[in-house]
Parts: C-alpha cells; sequence; structure tokens
C-alpha cells in the first residue's frame, strides 16, 4: 500500500546525504537587485540571498530574527556555497562538488540565453523532471503547440544511463508537433534529446528550426523548497535571430503554465519509486530510467521510496 | 462515535442533479477523492480518483460518453468496468486489459448518489421511502467533523438522535456526508413536497447555511482533525513492468443468451450477459471472444458494442451453408436464457484511433468487429467512412445500430466484383499520412483490398485486417526437444509433427479445438527457448513477447523449448 | 486598424479579452509584454499607456483602454452585433457590471494568492484565500437555484454575457491558488457551460470541456 497523502510521512525533514551535497538552484542571477534581500526556502529551510557589491551572490540560512532590507552582505559570515552558472544562483546545504554538470551550449556567442521566470509549483521535484521528460502528453497539455490529436504517437527510442557521466540520457526522441518553437510555422516531426544530469534536472536539445545543424536548448532546474512543493527556474538557449526575448519568454510560460495544473493535480505529489504505485508503458521508458536512477543514487526527498 | 476510514456503510456522495450530460463530479468519501460521472446509458461510475498511469486525478478528465479520458495523456476508461481501452501512446496496440481503475459501489436512490467502500454492508432503510417522493435540498460543505455536524443538526432542529450521521426531523432526512474528519456535506431529503419548491429550496438552504456558519465558527475553535490517511492499491505485477507483454490468461465464464434475434437473412444476433446482472469484462474495438459450443467446438465471434456497453455483448453468427458444425450449432440449438461458456475478450485487430481519416471496409458477417469501430469513432467524434458490402439488402446486419450512426455510413447491396473494386478504390483514395483502412470480409475481399491499397501507395502499417482462420501454410519442417517442466519429461518432436500431437502420444492430457493456430485453447506458457509462432491467435506484441505458444501449430527455432506442462 | 491587446499570456485578466474576442471572431494583435519576471508593465513605455501599470491594455485606432471589466463592455458593444454579451436594458446592465465587480474581487483573491504561490508575491495568502472560498459560496448557491430556475449564467438573460467572461478565468485558475473548487458542484457545472460556448478558447492552466449535447445531436 502507498500512502495517498503526502503527509504520510511528516514530520520527517531528514534530507538523504545525496541530496543534502547537490548544487540547487534558488534564482536568477539577474532578478536578485544588488542589495536587496530575497528569501525563499530550500529543502524545508528558509534562505536569504542577496547580492554584494560587486554583484557576487551572497546566500545564508535565516534565522527568525532577521528582517531583510537591513541585512549588510558583508556582515554575513555563516555564509553558505555559491555558484553561478547558466545565469542561475546555485547553492547547497552540504558539501557540493566542484562543480555542476556542463551545457557547453550556454556559451555559445550568437545563441539567445534567457530565464524565463520561476513559478512555484505545488508538486515534488521529481514529478516536475518526470513531466519535462514525457512526450505522450504533448497533444492533450499543449493542444495545437507541442503536439495534436490525433498525432499521438510516442515512437520507440533509446535511453540510457551514462556511467559516466552519472546522468540518464534519451536519445531519438521523436514526436509530430504542429508548431515546436515560436519561429516554426508548420508540423513536422520533432527530434528531442533529453538528459537528466541531476536529480532535480533536466536540460533538452531540440531540432532548431532556423539551422539544421543546431539545437536549441531548453533546462529546467527545479529548487526542491518542501518534499510536495517546487519552484522551477526555466531556462532557453536558442538559435533564433527573429524572435525578441519577450516573445521567446511568453512561448517557454505558455508551455510550463500548461504543465502545471497537470502537475498540480498529481496524487501523490511526491514521485512514488515503487514499481507497482503506477502503470508505466513503453513511452515511459525515460520516466522508468530516471526513477531507477533515482532509487540506486539513494535519492529521498521529494519521492516516496520504494519500501524495503 | 469515531469516524473511520474502514467504516463500511452506504454515504451519499452526490446529488442526481449533480451529474448532468457529460460531466464529471470532484467527490470525497472518508478521505478518499472520488471522480464521479454517468454515462450517456445513465450509468453512475464512482471511481478512485486517480489515473492509473501517472496519478492524474480524474476528475479533471473528459467524459465522452461511453469512456472516461484522462487529461494528461488522453487514457481511455470504460463506463462500468473503468477498464482501460486506449492508450494513445501506442495506438497501434491493444492495451493489456488488467489496467483497470479502482471502483466503488453505487446506489442511486431518492435523487442522491451513494457509495460505500464495499457492497457488503446493507443500504440504508428510509421508512416509507419507495411510497413517496423526495426532493433533495442544496448540498451544504461544513468545514466541521462529521459527527460534530451530525450532532449540531440533530440540535438544532429540535430533532432526536443523531442516528450515526442521519437526523431525522418532520418531513426531512439529513445525511452527513462524512467527507475527511474535519468536513462534510449535509444532504437533505424534504418528502412529498409541494408544487412551488424553490421557495421551500430556499428557506431550508438559509437554515443550513446559518448552523454551518455556527458549526464552522466552533470548529475553528478546536485544533484540526488529521486527515484520513487512505491507501492506495498498489497495481499487479504484471503491469509493473510493461503492459504489452501481458499474456492471456485464456480465462473462461458463463454467460446467459439474453436476447436471440434475426437481425437480417441469415444472420442471428445473440446478446449474452452475466448472470447475476454484473457488468463483463472491458473489451476494445475490434476483440471478439471464444464461444463454446455445445458440440465441443471453439468458435470466434467479434463483439459489435459501442464504448462502455458492458452489460451484454452482442455477436452476430452466420448461418454458413457449409460448416464445420458452428454457426449452425448456435444459430439452430442455442436458445434465449441457455447458458454458453465464452472467453473474455481479446483483440488481434486494434483501432488506432490517431487517424485523420478511418475507411472501414465489410463485407457480410464482417460488419461486426467494423460496427464495434464505427461506434467508437463516432462517440468520439473522430473522422470515419464505412463501407459494408452485402450480398442482398435483406442480409445487411444490425441496421438499427448502423443508422444512429452519424458518419458516412454507405451499404452497398448487390454490387458486381468490379463495381465493388470501384468502390473502394474511389474510398480509398491516394494514401496520404495517418490514414487507415480496416477490413474485415471473405479472404477474397481482403485480397482485393490490399492489392488496391498498395496499387494506391498505402503502407503495410495502414491496412489492418483480422485473421478468423489460420490460412497460413503451417511449416513443420524442423525438429526439436520440448521440456515439460512440469511433467518432468522430455520429448523429440520430429518435423513432420506437432508439438500437440507429440504430447498427446507420450500420454499428456491437454485440451485443444480448432487446431489451426486460431483459437487459443491450446495455449502453454513459455519457460525457456525462442517461438516459431505459427498461428494467428497471439498479436505481434504478443509474439514478440515468446511467453506463450500454440502448440497445435508453432514450433521452437531454438534447439529446445521448455513449456510449463 | 487591427485592435492592438498588450497582454500577458499567464494573466487571467488579459485572457478575458482574448476569450471573448475569439467568441465575437474580433481579430487582434498580440503585443506581449513580460510582466514576469522582466516586470515591464512598470516601464516608462508601459506606464504611458496606462499609469496604473496594469495589463490588459488594449487599442483599437484611437482608442487606447485598460481595465479588463470596461474593455469587455467596449468589445461587447462594439463588436456584437447580436447584442446579447452586454444587452440594453438597464436592469440587466447594472446585474452585469455587478458581477463585473465579483470579477474584480476574484482579482484580488484568487489571483492574489495564485501570485503568491506562482510568482512568490508579498500578500496575505490566508486572507487572499479566505476571501475566494467566501465569494465561491455565494457564487455557487446563486449558480444553484439558478440551474433550479432554468439560469445556465451569472445574469438574467438566456445567453452569456461579459458577466461570465469576466468572472471565468480566476475561477478556472483557483487551483493554482490552492484554493479547491470540490465544495462547488454547481460553480463546477458553470465552468462546464462556459467552456461549451462556441468560439471558446484556452489559456495556459485552463483546459477545454468536452463537446456539449447541442454539439453532439447538430453534428
Amino acid at each position: 500500500m502507498l500512502p495517498c497523502d503526502d503527509g504520510f510521512m511528516k514530520p520527517d525533514k531528514l534530507i538523504d546525504p545525496v541530496t543534502r551535497d547537490l548544487w540547487q538552484v534558488i534564482a536568477a542571477t539577474d532578478e536578485v537587485p544588488v542589495g536587496a534581500v530575497e528569501t525563499t526556502l530550500l529543502l524545508d529551510a528558509p534562505i536569504a540571498l542577496t547580492r554584494d557589491e560587486q554583484g557576487q551572490p551572497v546566500v545564508w540560512l535565516r534565522t527568525v530574527e532577521e528582517a531583510g532590507d537591513e541585512i549588510d552582505a558583508d556582515e554575513i559570515v555563516e555564509r553558505l556555497p555559491v555558484l553561478v552558472r547558466y545565469g542561475y544562483i546555485w547553492t547547497s546545504l552540504g558539501k557540493p562538488p566542484t562543480d555542476i554538470f556542463p551545457i557547453p551550449e550556454y556559451a555559445e556567442p550568437d545563441r539567445k540565453n534567457m530565464s524565463c521566470g520561476s513559478i512555484g509549483v505545488n508538486v515534488s521535484a521529481p514529478r516536475a523532471v518526470e513531466n519535462f521528460l514525457d512526450m505522450g502528453h504533448f497533444p492533450y497539455v499543449h493542444t495545437d503547440i507541442l503536439g495534436a490529436e490525433p498525432h499521438t504517437e510516442v515512437k520507440e527510442y533509446d535511453v540510457e544511463v551514462s556511467e559516466e557521466r552519472d546522468e540518464v540520457l534519451a536519445t531519438r526522441c521523436r514526436f509530430f508537433q504542429p508548431r515546436a518553437a515560436l519561429s516554426a510555422t508548420e508540423g513536422i516531426e520533432v527530434e528531442y534529446v533529453y538528459r537528466v544530469p541531476h536529480p532535480f534536472c533536466s536540460v533538452l536539445y531540440k531540432s532548431c528550426p532556423e539551422d539544421e545543424s543546431r539545437r536549441d536548448v531548453i533546462a529546467i532546474f527545479l529548487q526542491p523548497m518542501t518534499q510536495d512543493r517546487c519552484r522551477a527556474h526555466l531556462l532557453q538557449s536558442m538559435v533564433d535571430s527573429v524572435s525578441t526575448i519577450t516573445e521567446l519568454r511568453r512561448f517557454q510560460q505558455t508551455i510550463f503554465g500548461q504543465d502545471k495544473p497537470i502537475l498540480e493535480n498529481q496524487m501523490p505529489r511526491r514521485l512514488p519509486l515503487d514499481p507497482r504505485a503506477e502503470t508505466p508503458i513503453r513511452a515511459d521508458t525515460s520516466a522508468i530510467a530516471y526513477r531507477r536512477w533515482l532509487s540506486r543514487k539513494g535519492i529521498a526527498y521529494g519521492v516516496i521510496p520504494q519500501a524495503g | 462515535m469515531t469516524l473511520s476510514i474502514d467504516d463500511a456503510r452506504w454515504h451519499p456522495i452526490a446529488s442526481s442533479d449533480d451529474l448532468p450530460f457529460r460531466h464529471v463530479f470532484h467527490g470525497q468519501l472518508l478521505g478518499r477523492e472520488l471522480a464521479v460521472w454517468r454515462a450517456d446509458d445513465g450509468n453512475v461510475n464512482i471511481w478512485e480518483n486517480r489515473c492509473l498511469h501517472r496519478g492524474v486525478r480524474l476528475s479533471i478528465g473528459i467524459n465522452e460518453g461511453g469512456e472516461l479520458k484522462c487529461q494528461y495523456h488522453g487514457w481511455r476508461y470504460a463506463n462500468r468496468s473503468a477498464g482501460c481501452t486506449y492508450i494513445p501512446a501506442h495506438p497501434a496496440d491493444a492495451p493489456a486489459r488488467r489496467i483497470q481503475n479502482r471502483t466503488y459501489p453505487v446506489r442511486e436512490a431518492f435523487g442522491l448518489v451513494w457509495s460505500a467502500p464495499s457492497e457488503n454492508a446493507a443500504f440504508p432503510d428510509l421508512p416509507r421511502a419507495e411510497d413517496r417522493a423526495w426532493l433533495p435540498l442544496r448540498p451544504m460543505p461544513v468545514n466541521a467533523a462529521p459527527e460534530d455536524v451530525a450532532a449540531g443538526l440533530a440540535k438544532a432542529l429540535d430533532a432526536e438522535g443523531p442516528h450515526g450521521l442521519t437526523v431525522r426531523a418532520g418531513d426531512a432526512v439529513y445525511f452527513v456526508q462524512p467527507v475527511d474528519s474535519g468536513r462534510s456535506v449535509i444532504r437533505g431529503l424534504v418528502s412529498d413536497p409541494t408544487t412551488d419548491t424553490i421557495p421551500l429550496l430556499r428557506e431550508k438552504n438559509r437554515t443550513l447555511a446559518k448552523l454551518r456558519d455556527r458549526l464552522e465558527r466552533s470548529a475553528a475553535r478546536k485544533p484540526a482533525p488529521a486527515p484520513l490517511q487512505p491507501t492506495y492499491e498498489k497495481v499487479s505485477a504484471e503491469l509493473a513492468t510493461m503492459p504489452d507483454i501481458a499474456v492471456p490468461h485464456g480465462g473462461t465464464m458463463i454467460v446467459v443468451v439474453k436476447r436471440k434475434w434475426q437481425t437480417a437473412r441469415g444472420v442471428t444476433g445473440f446478446e449474452l450477459a452475466d448472470r447475476s446482472g454484473s457488468h463483463l469484462p472491458t473489451f476494445q474495438p475490434g476483440a471478439h471472444i471464444d464461444v463454446h459450443l455445445p458440440t465441443g467446438l471453439v468458435r470466434q465471434y467479434s463483439i459489435t458494442n459501442g464504448p462502455g456497453e458492458l452489460l451484454s455483448y452482442v455477436i452476430g453468427v452466420k448461418r454458413e451453408e457449409v460448416s464445420k458444425g458452428g454457426s449452425h450449432a448456435l444459430a439452430d440449438t442455442v436458445r434465449e436464457g441457455d447458458l454458453l461458456t465464452i472467453s473474455e475478450p481479446r483483440n488481434n485487430f486494434p483501432l488506432r484511433r490517431d487517424a485523420t481519416r478511418t475507411l472501414l471496409v465489410a463485407a457480410g458477417i464482417g460488419i461486426t468487429p467494423i460496427l464495434s469501430m464505427a461506434r467508437f469513432l463516432d462517440k468520439s467524434d473522430l473522422p470515419y467512412e464505412l463501407h459494408y458490402f452485402v450480398r442482398d439488402a435483406d442480409t445487411a446486419a444490425f441496421r438499427d445500430r448502423l443508422d444512429v450512426l452519424r458518419g458516412k455510413v454507405t451499404v452497398h447491396d448487390a454490387l458486381a466484383r468490379d463495381a465493388i473494386r470501384q468502390t473502394i478504390g474511389e474510398a480509398l483514395g491516394r494514401w496520404s499520412f495517418a490514414q487507415h483502412v480496416y477490413i474485415c470480409g471473405p479472404g477474397s475481399m481482403l485480397e482485393m483490398v490490399r492489392a488496391l491499397a498498395a496499387g494506391l501507395d498505402w503502407p503495410d502499417e495502414a491496412v489492418h485486417f483480422e485473421y478468423f482462420k489460420n490460412d497460413r501454410v503451417i511449416d513443420d519442417s524442423s525438429s526439436f526437444e520440448v521440456e515439460l517442466a512440469r511433467s518432468a519429461m522430455t520429448l523429440q518432436v520430429p518435423a513432420g509433427k506437432t508439438i500437440l500431437e507429440v504430447m498427446r502420444e507420450a500420454g499428456v492430457t491437454v485440451l485443444s479445438s480448432c487446431e489451426q493456430g486460431a483459437c487459443g485453447t491450446c495455449m502453454t506458457t513459455v519457460i525457456e527457448g525462442e517461438v516459431d509462432h505459427q498461428d494467428v491467435y497471439l498479436n505481434e506484441s504478443e509474439k514478440r513477447a515468446n511467453k506463450a505458444i500454440m502448440t497445435c501449430v508453432s514450433r521452437a527455432k531454438s534447439a529446445r523449448l521448455v513449456l510449463d506442462i | 486598424m487591427t485592435i492592438k491587446l498588450y497582454d500577458f499570456e499567464l494573466s487571467g485578466n488579459c485572457y478575458k479579452l482574448r476569450l471573448l474576442m475569439s467568441i465575437l471572431k474580433v481579430p487582434y494583435e498580440v503585443v506581449p509584454v513580460d510582466f514576469y519576471p522582466g516586470r515591464e508593465h512598470r516601464a516608462d513605455w508601459f506606464l504611458e499607456l496606462n499609469p496604473f501599470g496594469q495589463l490588459p491594455v488594449l487599442q483599437d485606432g484611437e482608442e487606447t483602454l485598460s481595465d479588463s471589466g470596461a474593455i469587455l463592455v467596449y468589445l461587447a458593444r462594439k463588436y456584437d452585433r447580436s447584442g446579447r454579451w452586454f444587452p440594453d436594458d438597464p436592469a440587466t446592465m447594472a446585474e452585469i457590471l455587478r458581477w463585473h465587480a465579483v470579477g474584480d474581487d476574484l482579482t484580488s483573491t484568487v489571483s492574489a494568492a495564485r501570485l503568491v504561490l506562482g510568482m512568490f508575491y508579498d500578500f496575505d495568502l490566508e486572507k487572499a484565500q479566505k476571501g475566494a472560498h467566501r465569494i465561491f459560496r455565494i457564487m455557487d448557491e446563486h449558480l444553484w437555484f439558478g440551474e433550479k430556475d432554468g439560469r445556465d449564467w451569472l445574469c438574467r438573460p438566456a445567453h452569456p454575457t461579459t458577466a461570465d467572461i469576466a468572472c471565468f478565468p480566476y475561477v478556472m485558475l483557483s487551483e493554482e491558488a490552492d484554493v479547491s473548487r470540490q465544495d462547488y458542484p454547481a460553480l463546477r457545472r458553470w465552468t462546464d457551460r462556459v467552456r461549451r460556448i462556441p468560439g471558446f478558447t484556452v489559456m495556459s492552466g485552463i483546459f477545454p470541456a468536452g463537446p456539449a449535447r447541442e454539439a453532439q445531436a447538430a453534428s
């Protein structure tokens, strides 16, 4: 039997060591004004962040007394580790590795790189990752944009767990799409590659309508706020000489705004790792690999671990 | 009285009026969320509010009349059984039949919809209930514990009780629906209402709203009770892997012939139902059942039903002039009220619902699976065209069912072969993306359509047909070893002999029927070795799974096979 | 000249105008405004259009209009030849504008709670959610007795009005504000009816309903 309610494990706020030592995304760098203090929640811990006069992020565990605005970043002694990657601020509650996973495309000079907003979702981070990997919902959730009935088939694709890079990789993913990107005008079969290089992050590569030799990159970085609530940070790195940043952001927000009501209607909110909790089909091969990978790594946050 | 998740009693969970045409009601009882919907046939479904695939609430899905469609991936679940009938991500496959949502018991009485955790509890007695008219009041949700609501209700109405969660006051009865430990809905009934009911409803609503406000104020002063903790049942081990390797179980059941009638000259309709009136297992369009005939033979008949029609299966039987005794036995000797053994439905002729155009071609008795397909497409507003070829107009079966379809349905009678060829050719047209054709009829018809389609650039995977007879030439040239695991026996199968024959010679008792790889009676589980499938019973994915063999025709590709006998 | 809508996809107030223009088949052009995260509604160029710094803004020829409820009336009066979306009768007009005000109350409750949970605005979440439930209770009762009286919509005409459009988006988006509609069955049925209005269009967060009986019978 599985608990229906996500409160089942409370007040268990224990964080497994793997999750604790990960780098976790907390904000888009540009959206934290220099001098102002922002507060947020990471792994149930209230944290505060600001940028010092040099623009460098400062992150610390927030205590109740600290009001916010009057804090001078220089006076913060007990700082959490900080990393700035892909336009976002990352921190960790444990001992993180020296760097996070690579997205080499981000450094290409002609790309339009942008954050697309940080959006709160009442669902666990792993559920949001799994939805990001899923193509079967395109016709029903992203109707007339990423898919449309009756073109509903998810063709066979390849999934591997790369030992060397410790990530889940799905390749040869193809789906018929009426309007795959902002610059697309007619229906095409789009090819995707999905990476899951971090338990709460995923990166997708999709054929670029403007340049056949290159691929657009869209990434989702999930900030696990609690076991069953997260904040989705969306990154786009596009080869698109025509659209404005505002237009590109609007496209991505439209897509994520469509996923949100689905995610918030999933029960339980945490991702069940017991293979008998839900009913997978062949189209879910990447989701199955992701769940097993989380199980093997010993991730216990935002999931319902397999008993025994 | 303490509220328990194991409370086995019946409780009202909705008003009948809460379930209008094509709506899905979001309910809850004892902490368990419910998706409640009325099918077009009037049947009320109460299901666990959770799609078995990814846990999405079914209450945000779409009521398609005979099936409920999940909003996330478009999975369809059948009225009554809650069995999955279609998985759009794999449109060419028939889903494993056992993907089935959890359902709860349903009663509709006195204008209310009732449910209970199981059928075992006695349905509550309303004194003189049947000879009165009952008017359901506007339901009143209250954020307070059900037992407190019932007590407060009795006190406010100066009534005796409460009796459990029921309060009787004058001409009215109030039931407190235990939504959760701290949430309730008051569902009231007034008997013998006057003709002008709206002022009465308003007055009662005002009284209940005042009571609600009082109860909520006092509930807010107490600590909130912990919500109930219902659990989700695990899916079967079989479903936890990939459902396309589900091997048919060969289960049979006994049904009663509810109706037998002449649906056309030479075609008899049979309506087969469960003896106790329960619904029958989920089927998909194109599915058939095996009917075990009084003569001991087993014959396959397609189900003609539309979506969610599970109270009976309707099949059509043609009286063949030349027959091994199948159709004669059914058409002549089986009468209404007789019992028959049938198999669970199987589908070797699955219908894709992802076509931009579906062309359905039937000839003669081949209308049976095609009719079911048309009815599914019709209900979902998918585009299709049906051509039904008959020798004479009076041999066209199931006309009443065809006439109510809204798609383009044409019955062609007495066409010469050339005219048939021309009609089909025009209907096919040159192939374009996502067009599919389904043909059911005599072998000569299949060959004609296949040849025409090929000439018009239709790829093989867009042309669908089903064999009820195994017309293939069986290649029995291989020789191999068979180990019977449970019988602890190893046998040599030489060229020219079937596994079945060799087993029988060795004294092993094995059931069989058609002995041409069409009926599934001799199906045996494979433990080891690679099967050389030569039957037409298993579908392609089942064959790929290599988990079952028809011992009457199929052989081994490997040197050795280990069977579970 | 084409109508220009200064628009943010995830805004329920902007969606009210997209919805009515879709139903009335009025062509328009979208000017996307980066409300989040770009906060472009506070940019000088936008404040020139609407000093209140609120979306949506609609430009039609010489007219630059703001406030979704006001623009709904403008669109209905100007482009609805049937006259049914905002009829002439004084009592009906008053009734419709009364529900426009409820639409605004939904903005300050449902929409506020949604902005706290989705975009981390600093509003009083609990107060906003309580306010939303209070409105939903009243709407559910109004609609339940409406059904008993043979009235399908918020106002008295037999046809939907701009009142239904003004209230619909933030009712449908309430789950994003963690305000469940489970206790409001009549309100849920009304959202089915709105979603079956010919010409209905969706926004992110709102799914279409299945076909209605009329469509079934007609086709």
